[in-house]
């Protein structure tokens, strides 16, 4: 018999924490209650959410939560600490191909103002040191670097610069002015390739000439060098090419998860829960072998679910497209109150799950996969991708979501909006979602059900 | 039989009794919005049941729509104003191409397609400076009631230039304004234009016509003149245009 899985609330996980555990499950290290997270963290953003209620679901929230813990018990253990800011998900790969190294992803930090409900003063302290409102959430994490409350001081600090974010970069900028020296690598703004020029075709499909290429790899052989000189051996092909395989392991799990919760006829995983499972593609929350396996755990719940032909959404749930991850979690479970469900994403690392190439020298893989990031290029050609997987995952509506101040989303969405307009005719709805929504979750509410209505009518 | 719209929005509350068989309005009212909105719209209602001869049993079915419409206890479902305005606006100029609304609180682009459906919508609402509050301000900064303020604009030979994107801040500009000089006619003048170019701007480069105008703000005199100005098209006021999206509500709960 397969039991009919639920979205539930954080009181209610408190009674199936209880029942799991008395079917026997059995958790990691960091697991517990989900509560905890409240309690103890503070995390009161937790009380207001809805969740998927699998044992899997369970693991991949706490795995999540307890990433400053697995940071700080590295350093204990003498591993050597690297915060890989604003590249998404080509650093971190050379970093866990090091002996003794640890990557993050200081950036996440942005999610602190929306889990803590702001009580942690992060935003508050960005725009003490300048970086007010104007600037995209992500400027809770020069607050993070100040408290040092929700992560270790790294070791190593690298940030990508060039065709980035503009906020990012100051920053960034701005955190070294505070005395935090930045490995800085330069990434080009992608562009195609001139007549004459040798073109390159980019993991996901976009070309660039080989001289970009040639550059991001000259870039990235410097983070090589920091990083062998970091941990004092040096990081070698081989051990390149392992890591490159390990972090296909974890791209090739989340793109079965990917097609499986996204495809199938009734929606076999909450929104939210597929929002962060997506975000390990990036970073590996700090452990990449635990990575892997929470998401197998969590590809496992799935593909049962779908074999049985069970989910956590009615059927007719209008299948939504969504562009840009959201500053406050609780409105991906606004999009499943409203009738839909997320049948397809960009989150804007959508090159972080495609694989690396294995059959090329491992730097020349890892630029390649760099550039291919669809924030380097221009916004027609993320536009591009996301007409392709909104087209490929059937989607009947798109939902993009802006973030306050990010200086890609002020006119990214409209060039996005008209592509998927244009060649899919699908309806389109753009929403701002800052770091606590709920003043605007009337209007949110309001946006989302009407784009169902259309749908629907 | 009736069908019931109602339109619990951030100002008023309004409600719509449609009969389902001769597809006509029986009965219309309004109420001013408040804590007890749910009250409220109650109240209206027996009232205009009362009115019109019926009786409950001749209800054949409730849409609440607007910003509250989940607080209406008595509706037999919920539909968006998005969609019930466009349903509205269709029952009454079925040519329209473009919908503008602009309520109390928040304005309004809307295309329609085909029978009267939503192809797709633009809103403001993180900001009063697009919406009908930004008059309310303006008319109460300036001393005088909203129905004087067509007129006034009418009388406008320089609209002022009001460069504010906040109400609170455009409201200290307009003291300065008067300091300077400029006339109350010509400020409000400059208001209206202020608030239809927010509405052109988000109506983005394509606005098809006919475009209808609708929602309270419509029915301030010289605001259809503005918009015209600001999106290049003729504007046309929708009939009884504060009660466009109860109307919708209640022809879609005729169906």
């Amino acid at each position: 018999m397969t039991i009919q899985p639920r979205r539930i609330t954080l009181d209610e996980w408190d009674i199936r924490y209880i029942e799991l555990l008395g079917q026997g499950m059995v958790e990691p290290s960091y697991g517990g209650p989900l509560r905890r997270h409240v309690v103890d963290g503070g995390d009161t953003r937790l009380l207001k959410l809805r969740y998927d209620d699998s044992a899997a679901a369970l693991r991949l929230w706490n795995f999540l939560l307890t990433e400053d813990d697995r940071l700080r018990e590295a350093r204990e253990r003498g591993k050597l600490l690297i915060g890989t800011m604003k590249d998404l998900g080509t650093v971190p790969v050379m970093a866990y191909s090091g002996p003794n190294v640890v990557a993050f992803y200081p950036d996440g930090a942005w999610w602190i103002p929306c889990m803590m409900e702001m009580s942690a003063g992060l935003l508050s302290i960005a725009s003490s040191l300048g970086l007010d409102e104007t600037f995209c959430p992500v400027r809770a994490m020069i607050g993070a670097f100040v408290t040092q409350a929700h992560f270790p001081i790294p070791d190593l600090l690298t940030c990508s610069v060039g065709a980035t974010c503009d906020d990012f970069s100051a920053i960034a900028q701005r955190l070294e002015g505070l005395g935090y020296p930045i490995l800085w690598w330069e990434i080009p703004s992608r562009r195609k390739p001139d007549a004459g020029e040798e073109a390159i075709t980019l993991p996901g499909g976009f070309t660039a000439p080989a001289s970009q290429v040639a550059f991001v790899r000259s870039e990235l052989e410097r983070v090589r060098t920091a990083i062998a000189d970091l941990s004092g051996s040096p990081l070698d092909d081989g051990a390149l090419k392992e890591g490159i395989h390990a972090a296909n392991r974890i791209r090739r799990i989340l793109r079965e998860l990917r097609t499986l919760a996204f495809t199938a006829p009734i929606c076999p995983i909450p929104a939210l829960e597929m929002l962060i499972a997506e975000m390990l593609a990036i970073h590996f929350c700090s452990d990449r072998d635990e990575a892997a396996a929470v998401l197998g755990q969590l590809l496992d719940v799935v593909r049962t679910r779908v074999e049985a032909g069970v989910g956590v959404l009615p059927a007719e749930a209008v299948r939504v497209f969504w562009v840009n991850p959201v500053a406050d979690l609780r409105v991906m479970n606004l999009l499943e109150d409203c009738g839909g469900r997320v049948c397809g994403t960009e989150y804007l690392f959508s090159h972080a799950l495609d694989d690396i190439p294995e059959d090329l020298p491992p730097m020349e893989a890892l630029a390649r996969m760099a550039l291919a990031d669809p924030m380097v290029g221009s916004a027609a050609d993320r536009a591009r991708r996301v007409v392709n997987d909104a087209r490929g995952f059937g989607a009947e509506a798109v939902l993009i979501s802006r973030i306050p101040g990010a200086s890609h989303c002020a006119y990214e969405g409209a060039v996005i909006g008209e592509a998927i307009k244009s060649e899919l005719g699908l309806p389109v709805v753009e929403i701002e979602v800052p770091p606590i929504a709920d003043a605007l979750m009337p209007t949110l509410t309001t946006r989302i059900e009407a784009l169902m209505e259309i749908r629907r009518n | 039989m009736v069908s019931v719209g109602v339109d619990a929005g951030s100002r008023a509350i309004k409600i719509v009794l449609f009969d389902v068989d001769s597809r006509e309005v029986v009965a219309s009212g309004i109420v001013a919005q408040g804590v007890q909105c749910n009250d409220l719209a109650n109240d209206l209602l027996r009232d205009l049941i009362e009115r019109s001869g019926l009786g409950t049993g001749d209800i054949h079915r409730v849409i609440a729509t607007g910003y509250a419409r989940n607080m209406i206890d008595f509706a037999d479902t919920t539909v968006t104003e998005i969609t019930c305005h466009a349903r509205g606006v269709y029952h009454v100029a079925p040519d329209a191409a473009t919908v503008v609304e602009i309520g109390g609180q928040d304005s309004k682009l809307l295309r329609l397609g085909r029978n009267g459906g939503v192809r797709d919508f633009s809103m403001n609402d993180r900001c009063a400076a697009g919406t009908g509050r930004f008059l309310e301000v303006v008319a109460d900064r300036l001393g005088v009631v909203l129905d004087q303020l067509g007129p006034m604009a009418a009388r406008s030979q320089t609209p002022a230039s009001i460069s504010s994107t906040c109400i609170v801040f455009a409201e200290t500009e307009i003291i300065g304004l008067l300091s300077t000089g400029i006339s109350p006619d010509d400020i409000v003048a400059g208001v209206q234009n202020s608030i239809a170019t927010r509405i052109a701007a988000m109506a983005g480069r394509k606005v098809a016509a006919p475009v209808v105008f609708t929602g309270g703000v419509a029915i301030v005199p010289g605001m259809d003149r503005a918009l015209e100005s600001a999106l290049g098209r003729p504007v046309s006021i929708a009939p009884n245009p504060q009660f466009t999206g109860a109307l919708g509500a209640a022809i879609i709960a005729a169906a």
